[in-house]
């Protein structure tokens, strides 16, 4: 991005503060807006408080907003949507060399003395008018699979957790770049004033499976300006950190605190002139309204049974994958930019077979709902939902291989991402793999070209969107030439 | 990495100069080409296009095919101007197919006056000499201080002046906060206040810079810029233990260590002659870079990413050198080259450090650190002598291979075989350290009887005695059977009334007795196993107890054989246990593979495991990150120590060597340790790695600086470290004092002088006063790299001391204040904020130094991130005077920072950050006004002030006081009064809540004070803490 951007987006919010008075809404509203309304008139109360760069988005998006659903430890793509029906000849065969062609593999399984094929032992159909082949795992998502774009030509550099999560979310595997939820808020702004524009959620998994961890860095803002940090909405009372009043406090009497605090901060200003404490005033006035629009989000007593039912009885446990598919959907009508679910334990190494089913148990019904629930409500076709882990797996067995277990490593040169939704056209199988899933034979998509596709379901040209920083325009999408990868676009 | 860059004004910029006015390159043109044209037509060579560069005044005038890009002193011969005004897609620069606009009017003017005024070319200004220029006389209000001479004269150009001075209640406040991170009392206030004698301001400069509350917080930003923090920052992100260098850190500022020698005792203390424990401390600076031990994790690629974290940290930190920026190609915009680049890479492939960090807390090298001369010497001397005598040993159990003893690798069947525990211990294991037995318990000698080695343990006196003998490096569980045995015989003229033997072991154990069966009292006796009569003197006697009369059934844990004594005295010696095993191989005693097993989690949880660091990594890390060096390591340390069939052959070697190695685990366990630098005998071989691959090495590369800044002085044949660091601060280096002046202006004002404190490259952006920079660092470097003289240079100068109050019109005029017609108003920092609170209301604990605290933390913070077998996945609370501590000492997880640092722009610490964004969001509204942390200090503040017997009135003016050092105007304190009294009808009609608003955080509230009351003054309280004026600074 030219700098000039971001100067006058700094300069128009501050412009914003001291020519129009406040934003404010919620009981604040009630509270002060008739003393503004009468001193500013209404327009100033609907001015949005962050908003997009300068410039943005760059043509008409399709996509309003974005659900990034992570599947942390990398999902097998063998035994979910990328179907091998040849292998079962191989089953416990030497990986052939012309497939394996020497390339590296961690060094959980480089000291192994064979490399035996494992054929997935989940059924496959297909699903939909467009016929895609989806395992016996995944039912529900099967259900809407014509709303899919699954892609099987995923690949990413990295071959380990740390550095593939943090490339997969930052488009760089070495910490320290911004995340792509910092991205798009930092581009696009919020066009909420009472919640943050890029909300993470971290669900509950199963205590079976083992779990890799996730960073902070995965929704951090890096170099942008930290206001762009994704905030974690946690399960429980205090979704957001610090938003309960201390014990004792109850709403009235923190606002009395507030309208002295008011008072006596437009006083600072007055004396100093500095535009800063125009924004405080306003953000306290933020926090404020967060205090009752944070927890009429996580209130789900207004959901109806039909919409309950779809997300299956999990959704009643919060925290749970479903719970936390329910509260995207929320957050999606109240046009919160950027949710990202971090879902983990998909590190199958060794007992595939039986914790693989129990991470699918614990999704598929909340990715089908997800989709079914926002396509009802009509924002399907201004969400877009992305689903990937950071890797695929090998389709050698790590550890000893048997009819019924086996174990995969971590595989970097392909694996399966579906799209659904904003910008997306439904029904597509894009990509193909050999008949090993371990080379990419058509339609490779890098991250970057994935990330490049997102951006631009969002409205915004990946090469034109950077940032100046340690004296390079930052891109999400690297240096490296990426490409929107236009056949899964409606 | 996360300084937010503030964008260039538009009344500011270099095209508002007239049309008569000199263009010159660095200031006008370089900026111009290097935004726009250098990624093709730059330093890259390999990337350039059409074979053009623009970055030299040979490239850019060289004839190529009849066409010059530059012909000095005529545009319209100059291919470069054609190329930036063409109208034609295909024609005009830059490219359309480069995403770059094309030159504004502007732009392309000055480019047309540069070659009109000849095409000058100058070298970038940061790699030029730094020149010493005189300070200008007096202009624009400024006093002859040399900072406002150079300010002045620049504001004079533009018809400004400087702000008045700040008053003296805003001075002693920012002042305060800027020098200590703490607020002033409200009686050093007064002091200041008061005292109108000349030189006061430069008085309390004075006793600020020697508060050691300086040191913690100037230390504080330097850790931010090195990247501190006390996990390893990767996958697991265990604990790391290196919070001494932070203390070293905090301590170097405070004793003013001189810049130069604060470089070079970090980057290489350890290569100093005779390093002191300081020294060898300060040399922990090598070691804060992110470390893995993540399980598929390629060797090559991780060395490659912590050698880079390395180069990249340290030319940011001390040059402003965006290096990482070459790593891949030839730097675009400055003159690094790719092989430079990983010639820098090569000065650090001598450390002695792994790759891995094991996920241990220790990864070695370490120094182990006493506060007492005479331990710390012993502690030196220890890990100086134990080597030789660990060598013995294996030269003792090789000569025993040699000469044909040898042991059948451990195979899956029975075995039956006996253990010594102890044979002529004293001091031999780490517990003998922790609690010695008494003097001249452990005896040798003619007169003394033995039942095997040389000393036999005397034990006497009426009370019960007790002695444990234990084997602590070993996990030991009972396999088929254990019967352990030790030898015993009576005082021929005082034998005890009684003996007893038994396991030592979590389990619920039995002891055997022998002798008067009461002697060990009733409940002893309820339970005890009959051994039978005491045995007769003049011999000794076997005592067994098998483990399943013990209490210790199968497969469950052991660690020795305690025995007991009641009045009298005897001698004992010899303990052990016959072992009958189902498998040799499943065996610890017998199979390293046993051994090392159940140890390897418990290196990297147990923090008290008591097994020297070095095997603790080596346990750490999983069997394919172990080289083929460390597997023979581990193999070797369990065939020399551990396994039962060279042990009774080694007895003396080895008994020597375990009482040094037991001291020495000891003194880790017992005293700090930390991480630092050591060299390796032989350096890594480092090459150009092609495109930035760790798997593509290309060209071999030695040890060099980059060439276009000046040589490095090499005191051998191949560049050290230390000649490295002796570089950076060499007086000749023209970036290192430039750099660090500038990051010191940009911590006491808000900006750095070159808004870009991590790049002085091409790329970064130019000083808004060239001269004045220059000035500060030859001042710098001329007076010894003394710091806190540089500070207090600052500090006194009136540009410092100016007034932040902003008139709309000079707002309008100089948004970012790069005149510095006004004093800077900053939002206080994540740390100080809290300090603060803590300082205000009294709770503040001024403890300096030692392990860092885990003061409030909101729940699910590192548990739903942490991965499952991490140690830092659940976090632990600390209770009371933890609690208060100064944030420096805060707990610093990178993977999941502090919410109360992090919602305030405090980085991670993964990466090198030189400066810190100041954002302005309403989770820091809500942190402010709910944090526990925030609310205890506002009740304790409420305290403070309602147990001084006063009026309303008076409290409310002390607490505006205290918190803005100011005192209230009248309407102010009517604002406070009004909303007191509206919290006290509140609190009066709903005591229940009033008793829960003072009941929050973990201090005790006064009993003494009248609830509602109480409740009303803390949300007063609260109120002045989320001032605009408590969190900024004025």
């Amino acid at each position: 991005m030219n700098p000039s951007h971001e100067f006058l987006n700094h300069f128009t919010r501050r412009q914003f503060f001291s020519g129009a008075g406040l934003a404010l809404g919620g009981l604040a509203f009630n509270l002060l807006a008739p003393r503004l309304r009468a001193a500013k008139g209404p327009d100033a109360l609907n001015a949005r408080v962050h908003p997009p760069l300068a410039g943005f988005p760059h043509f008409a998006p399709k996509a309003k907003r974005i659900i990034y659903l992570h599947m942390n430890g990398g999902p097998s793509q063998l035994d979910t949507f990328d179907y091998k029906p040849k292998l079962q000849e191989y089953f416990d065969v030497e990986l052939p060399d012309s497939i394996r062609q020497g390339q590296r593999i961690t060094t959980m399984t480089s000291g192994q003395s064979r490399f035996p094929v494992a054929p997935s032992i989940f059924p496959f159909k297909q699903y939909g008018q467009s016929g895609a082949w989806v395992s016996d795992l995944l039912p529900w998502t099967a259900k809407v699979v014509d709303e899919l774009a699954i892609v099987r030509s995923v690949h990413t550099n990295a071959i380990n957790h740390d550095p593939a999560c943090t490339f997969l979310m930052t488009g760089s595997e070495i910490p320290g770049k911004a995340s792509i939820g910092s991205w798009i808020s930092y581009g696009l702004g919020s066009d909420n004033n009472d919640l943050p524009a890029f909300v993470v959620l971290t669900p509950r998994f199963s205590p079976k499976v083992a779990a890799q961890a996730l960073f902070t860095r995965m929704w951090s803002s890096g170099f942008l300006p930290t206001t762009h940090n994704g905030v974690a909405l946690r399960a429980g009372a205090d979704p957001v950190l610090f938003l309960e009043n201390p014990n004792g406090v109850d709403p009235m009497t923190r606002r009395t605190m507030l309208d002295a605090l008011n008072q006596f901060n437009q006083r600072a200003h007055a004396r100093h002139g500095d535009p800063e404490t125009l924004t405080r005033i306003a953000q306290y006035e933020m926090a404020f309204r967060m205090q009752t629009s944070v927890p009429d989000l996580t209130d789900f007593s207004g959901e109806s049974a039909a919409t309950l039912d779809m997300y299956g009885p999990d959704v009643k446990t919060p925290g749970s994958f479903a719970a936390s598919c329910l509260l995207a959907r929320r957050l999606a009508e109240r046009n919160v930019r950027v949710v990202q679910i971090n879902h983990r334990g998909w590190d199958q190494h060794g007992t595939l077979p039986e914790h693989l089913k129990i991470q699918c148990l614990d999704t598929d019904r909340g990715c089908y709902a997800l989709i079914a629930d926002l396509k009802q409500r009509g924002l399907l076709d201004d969400t877009l939902v992305v689903w990937a882990g950071e890797f695929g797996r090998t389709v050698y067995s790590q550890g000893t291989l048997t009819k019924t277990n086996y174990g995969r490593d971590h595989h970097p040169r392909c694996f399966t991402v579906w799209l659904a939704g904003g910008g997306v056209k439904g029904g597509v199988v894009y990509g193909e793999t050999d008949d090993f899933s371990y080379n990419i034979v058509r339609d490779p998509v890098s991250l970057h070209d994935l990330n490049a596709t997102l951006l631009h379901c969002l409205g915004i040209d990946h090469l034109r969107f950077t940032h100046r920083a340690q004296g390079l325009d930052q891109r999400l999408t690297g240096v490296e030439p990426a490409k929107v990868v236009k056949a899964i676009l409606a | 990495m996360s300084f937010r860059r503030l964008a260039v004004v538009a009344s500011l910029l270099p095209a508002a100069l007239s049309a008569a006015d000199k263009v010159t390159y660095n200031e006008h043109i370089r900026p111009i080409l290097s935004a726009n044209c250098f990624a093709c037509h730059g330093v890259d060579a390999s990337h350039r296009k059409a074979k053009l560069r623009l970055d030299t005044f040979e490239g850019a005038t060289a004839e190529r095919e009849g066409v010059r890009a530059v012909v000095p002193g005529d545009p319209q011969k100059s291919e470069l101007w054609h190329r930036i005004v063409s109208p034609h897609e295909d024609e005009v620069m830059p490219p359309p197919d480069s995403h770059k606009a094309p030159l504004k009017p502007e732009q392309r003017d000055l480019v047309r006056r540069w070659i009109e005024q000849g095409a000058v070319y100058q070298k970038h200004w940061a790699f030029e000499a730094i020149a010493r220029p005189e300070p200008p006389s007096p202009a624009g209000g400024a006093s002859d201080h040399p900072i406002d001479r150079f300010v002045g004269q620049k504001l004079a150009a533009a018809k400004l002046q400087l702000s008045p001075e700040a008053s003296r209640e805003t001075l002693v406040r920012r002042l305060t906060l800027d020098l200590t991170g703490l607020p002033p009392t409200v009686a050093e206030v007064d002091a200041f206040l008061q005292d109108r004698a000349p030189g006061a301001y430069d008085r309390l400069v004075d006793r600020l810079l020697a508060s050691p509350r300086y040191g913690e917080h100037f230390g504080r930003h330097w850790l931010d810029a090195v990247r501190y923090a006390d996990t390893h920052g990767l996958h697991l992100d265990n604990v790391r233990h290196i919070w001494p260098y932070r203390d070293w850190v905090v301590r170097a500022f405070n004793r003013n260590l001189a810049y130069d020698q604060f470089t070079i005792e970090q980057l290489a203390g350890d290569l100093l002659p005779e390093p002191d424990t300081e020294q060898l401390i300060a040399s922990g600076y090598n070691r804060n870079h992110l470390t893995t031990a993540e399980g598929g994790a390629i060797e090559a690629e991780a060395e490659m990413r912590n050698t880079a974290d390395r180069v990249d940290t340290t030319s940011a930190v001390w040059m402003g050198l965006t290096a990482n920026c070459a790593s891949c190609h030839d730097h675009k915009f400055d003159p690094l080259t790719q092989r430079e680049y990983y010639a820098m890479g090569a000065i650090f492939k001598g450390l002695a450090d792994r790759v891995w960090d094991g996920n241990v807390r220790l990864p070695g090298p370490i120094v182990t650190i006493a506060e007492d001369p005479k331990l710390q010497a012993r502690i030196h001397q220890v890990t100086r002598e134990v080597t030789p005598l660990e060598r013995a040993l294996t030269a003792r159990v090789e000569a025993l291979i040699a000469g044909g003893k040898t042991v059948a690798k451990a195979a899956k069947t029975p075995v039956a075989y006996e253990v010594i525990f102890a044979e002529d211990s004293d001091l031999v294991a780490v517990s003998d350290f922790r609690a010695p037995p008494a003097a001249g318990e452990w005896r040798t000698g003619a007169d003394v009887p033995v039942a095997g080695g040389k000393r036999a343990l005397r034990l006497e006196g009426r009370a019960e005695r007790k002695f444990n003998f234990t084997a602590e490096d070993v996990r030991l569980t009972v396999p088929t059977e254990v019967r352990a045995f030790v030898h015993f015989q009576p005082d021929a003229v005082r034998p005890p009334r009684a003996v007893s033997v038994e396991f030592v072991s979590k389990e619920k154990t039995r002891r055997m007795i022998w002798g008067d069966r009461t002697a060990f009292g009733p409940e002893v006796a309820a339970t005890a196993l009959y051994g039978g009569p005491l045995p007769a003197a003049g011999a000794y006697a076997r005592l067994e107890l098998s483990a399943c009369d013990g209490g210790v059934a199968e497969g469950k844990a052991y660690t020795g054989v305690r025995v007991a004594q009641s009045d009298g005295a005897g001698w004992w010696d010899r303990a052990g246990a016959a072992i009958k095993s189902p498998s040799e191989a499943d065996d610890p005693l017998l199979s390293s593979a046993a051994w090392s097993r159940p140890l390897r989690t418990a290196a990297r949880d147990n923090f008290e495991l008591p097994i020297r660091h070095d095997i603790k990594f080596l346990l750490g890390l999983s069997g394919n990150q172990q080289n083929e060096e460390e597997k023979a390591r581990l193999e070797r340390y369990h065939r020399d120590y551990i396994n039962v069939r060279f042990r009774p052959d080694v007895e003396p070697e080895l008994h020597a060597v375990r009482r040094l190695m037991s001291e020495q685990t000891y003194h880790e366990l017992t005293y700090p340790s930390t991480l630092i630098a050591r060299e390796r005998d032989e350096p890594l071989p480092a090459h150009v790695l092609v495109r930035g691959q760790y798997d593509k090495p290309g060209e071999k590369v030695e040890p060099a600086t980059p060439s276009f800044l000046p040589p490095a002085a090499r005191s051998g044949a191949r560049l050290s470290r230390l000649d490295f660091a002796r570089w950076l601060v060499d007086p000749q280096h023209p970036l290192t004092a430039r750099v660090t002046v500038n990051r010191y202006w940009q911590q006491l004002l808000g900006a750095g002088l070159v808004r870009t404190p991590g790049d002085f490259g091409v790329q970064g952006e130019m000083p808004t006063h060239p001269e004045l920079l220059d000035w500060l660092a030859s001042e710098f470097v001329r007076t010894g790299w003394d710091v806190k003289r540089l500070v207090r240079l600052v500090v006194t100068s009136r540009t410092y001391r100016q007034d932040s109050v902003t008139p709309p019109a000079l707002l309008e005029r100089d948004p970012e204040n790069r005149l510095l017609a006004r004093g800077p108003r900053l939002r206080l920092d994540a740390e100080v904020l809290r300090d603060q609170a803590l300082a205000l209301s009294g709770l503040l604990n001024p403890a300096i130094g030692g392990p860092p605290v885990r003061p409030y933390q909101p729940a699910n913070i590192w548990e739903p991130v942490a991965f499952g077998g991490s140690n830092t996945k659940t976090y632990v609370q600390d209770k009371g005077a933890a609690l208060y501590r100064r944030s420096v000492y805060t707990f610093w997880k990178r993977t999941a920072p502090a919410p109360a640092m992090a919602t305030f722009d405090a980085p991670a610490r993964e990466t090198f950050c030189v400066g810190r964004a100041r954002s302005n969001t309403p989770l820091q509204a809500l942190a402010l006004m709910n944090d526990v942390q925030q609310f205890e200090a506002a009740r304790a503040l409420a305290e403070r002030l309602l147990l001084r017997t006063s009026s309303d009135g008076e409290r409310l003016k002390l607490a505006f006081r205290t918190v803005t050092a100011r005192a209230p105007d009248g309407v102010e304190l009517k604002l406070l009064a009004d909303t007191l009294s509206t919290h006290r009808a509140h609190y009066a009609g709903h005591t229940e809540a009033a008793s829960q608003v003072i009941a929050n955080g973990e201090s005790k509230p006064s009993a003494t004070l009248p609830v509602a009351e109480f409740a009303a003054w803390t949300m007063v309280a609260n109120l002045l803490l989320n001032l605009d004026e408590t969190i900024v600074r004025n």
